[in-house]
């Protein structure tokens, strides 16, 4: 069960329909395993309802229903085929092509390696990282925000030690380097809408390659 | 910023039956009725979220097409009629909102339909939208405010706090506000539903 869980704020944005994008993805697949956050969700999905409900209606054009009426018996138009590994959590399965093991991982080092999610936005980058087991990412900092989810294994940071299942927010005053726990490699899905700064002095120097 | 109006939140239940009937009998006449009910407020709805009247129209139309085709999907046990509907004019907002490239995120994506292991809880916690009611009512203006502007304008706080000319603070802890209302209210809800079970034990 997870430990860690989006805002408030973000699972209200999510029900309301303004997160339709790589972050709103990171939410879902964090639903998939949170049973509260999924009720607070329906919750706010009510209090949509209850705005649709008070909303002062508009009329419609006199031909609307008869328009509607004569397309009932149309066939529903075809589900895409479902694509995809199953291991993978549904809302992020269209995204991903293989499971994490075949995935064409890229890195400067076999202790970190990282793969850009093929979402088109223009506010978010997507990317899985891979942390082998008991190695760390260089001490970094954010210039924006950063949202992690743990998709598997676990990784600690000096705030606390994370999970399958756990949502974390990262900004510009997290100063951390995450270490992967010693028996099996952590991968994560990280939402970012500015890129990692790092900070150590190896950070620095590498830097230039991680965009 | 629109005038809530108050008198017209008992017809839920009767919502709740014509889906029933549309899913069961694929009846049309329920079909009619629903939409006579509900077309006016999709519009509005998609009109608030800044469709013209034109394309408010269309989500209007692909609305009713889908509670059509997946009426037998709406579980009266688990949802009450507004909340499925709002989820079915939030979704066609967003996929009809933009042309849609194969690598964009749709409504499917956000909320796929349950795999067959997962089990749909079969106890709904407010059917009949009070606690929602009950929330929206009973907030402040400034806050109801910026429920709204979230839910029709898709704005952010940043944005929204640009626009009422407020501090970022200020909007932060006034949807926190809103939240710890929604709080109070679901956790007086829950009490409720634990005398009633234990009474029907």
């Amino acid at each position: 069960m997870a430990n860690y869980h989006p805002t408030d704020e973000l699972l209200m944005e999510f029900a309301a329909g303004r997160k339709n994008d790589p972050l709103g993805i990171m939410v879902a697949c964090h639903l998939e395993s949170c049973p509260s956050c999924k009720e607070r969700v329906r919750t706010f999905e009510q209090l949509g309802g209850e705005l649709l409900q008070e909303t002062d209606p508009k009329p419609v054009s006199n031909g609307l229903l008869q328009t509607i009426l004569a397309r009932l018996s149309e066939k529903s138009p075809d589900k895409p085929a479902e694509s995809g590994d199953s291991r993978i959590p549904k809302p992020l399965r269209r995204f991903v092509p293989s499971f994490y093991d075949g995935l064409p991982w890229k890195g400067f080092s076999k202790n970190i390696q990282e793969f850009t999610l093929p979402f088109s936005d223009n506010h978010y980058t997507a990317k899985f990282y891979k942390i082998a087991a008991g190695k760390e990412l260089p001490q970094h900092t954010h210039k924006g925000n950063e949202f992690t989810l743990v998709m598997s294994g676990k990784f600690s940071d000096e705030a606390g030690d994370y999970q399958k299942g756990d949502f974390i927010l990262a900004d510009t005053n997290t100063h951390h380097q995450p270490r992967a726990s010693m028996d099996e490699d952590c991968i994560c899905f990280a939402v970012m809408d500015a890129p990692l700064k790092f900070t150590g002095f190896f950070g620095r120097l590498l830097n230039p390659f991680l965009r | 910023m629109a005038q809530l109006s108050v008198n017209n939140s008992n017809n839920l239940r009767p919502l709740d039956q014509l889906l029933v009937r549309i899913a069961e009998d694929r009846d049309q006449q329920a079909f009619i009725q629903l939409f006579e009910e509900v077309g006016a407020k999709l519009k509005a709805y998609a009109m608030r979220c800044g469709a013209l009247d034109g394309e408010a129209e269309d989500v209007v139309q692909e609305c009713m097409l889908t509670v059509w085709r997946k009426a037998h999907q709406f579980n009266p046990n688990t949802a009450s009629a507004n909340t499925w509907l709002y989820t079915i004019v939030r979704n066609k907002r967003i996929d009809m909102a933009r042309k849609t490239k194969a690598d964009m995120v749709v409504s499917d994506d956000l909320w796929p339909e349950p795999e067959g292991e997962e089990l749909e809880t079969d106890v709904e916690r407010d059917l009949n939208g009070k606690i929602a009611r009950t929330l929206l009512h009973g907030l402040p203006d400034e806050q109801r405010q910026i429920v709204y502007k979230v839910y029709f304008e898709g704005k952010s706080h940043s944005e929204i706090a640009n626009e009422l000319d407020l501090p970022l603070g200020t909007i932060k802890s006034r949807l926190r506000l809103a939240m710890k209302k929604l709080d109070t209210l679901a956790r007086e809800h829950s009490t409720w539903l634990i005398i009633i079970l234990l009474m029907n034990s």
